[in-house]
């Protein structure tokens, strides 16, 4: 779970953002996307699961991860997903004249880590799972076990 | 023919925002955008940025849809005293960084005062 949370207080532009956000959630599609700042209800990362003939896929949006950030596992009927993402610490840009601060206006990305288990419906080969991590997306392809394909059965005709 | 965008479905990023003094420091998460199709812009203090995600299907029936895919598109206000021309922005690992930096004679400046 996101272990990370803003501490600042709400201003008149934070209000006047709130009704953005309600107008923006009224007129565009379901959200939960990317690393909500506040910890969520709902299980972190997001989840699409699909399954064909030969495998299970399941696909989730970890954007600034790359592949040393995250550790999949398969044990037993579950695949296992745990990472973390770094919070950052802005330094101040001055050049020389300015005064170094740094203000922060939002903070919605947010940061720790994360452990979501899924389970399996079918026997996967854990020998076989492969993930892509790319542009923030990642896939992880579990092959069906031999024994939860389906069989092809032959009709004879005597 | 296809026309654009009033009709695409989008999502609104979640976004980090930090004044550094010298520029402001935009962080967006965009999970599946295109880095070389993300459009910046920067028009009357407004800053703009539509990132477009090529639509992906995963093969065979869906069990679970906990989240959908589609164009990221925000606007956010910044007012007066930037430099649009200098306006830098980069996409890694589904996150844009946007730098926009300060005209140089509108930047804070740090005013010494002097005693007697």
């Amino acid at each position: 779970m996101a272990t990370f949370h803003a501490g600042i207080a709400p201003r008149l532009e934070d209000v006047r953002d709130e009704f953005d956000r309600l107008w923006t959630s009224l007129t565009t599609a379901p959200p939960l996307h990317g690393w909500p700042a506040a910890p969520a209800e709902r299980p972190f990362p997001a989840v699409n699961v699909a399954e064909s003939d030969e495998a299970l896929v399941v696909e989730t949006e970890l954007p600034g991860l790359d592949a040393g950030d995250v550790d999949i596992s398969v044990a037993g009927d579950e695949l296992v997903l745990r990472g973390s993402r770094a919070g950052r610490p802005e330094q101040p840009e001055g050049d020389g004249e300015q005064p170094a601060t740094v203000t922060w206006h939002r903070r919605e990305r947010g940061s720790g880590t994360f452990e979501r288990r899924i389970e399996l419906p079918v026997a996967v080969d854990a020998t076989r799972v492969e993930a892509r991590l790319v542009d923030g997306v990642l896939t992880v392809t579990c092959p069906k076990a031999p024994q939860a394909q389906p069989r092809r059965v032959t009709v004879r005709s005597s | 023919m296809a026309t654009e965008t009033q009709t695409e479905l989008t999502y609104r990023p979640n976004v980090d925002i930090c004044d550094r003094g010298a520029e402001v420091l935009i962080v967006a998460d965009v999970p599946g955008a295109t880095p070389d199709a993300i459009d910046v812009s920067f028009d009357d203090g407004v800053l703009s940025v539509h990132a477009p995600v090529p639509a992906r299907t995963l093969p065979g029936r869906s069990l679970r849809q906990e989240y959908g895919i589609g164009a990221y598109r925000r606007s956010f206000k910044l007012g007066e005293g930037f430099d649009a021309s200098l306006i830098s922005a980069e996409c890694r690992r589904g996150v844009l960084e946007i730098h926009v930096p300060r005209l140089a004679a509108v930047r804070p400046r740090k005013i010494a005062v002097r005693t007697a």
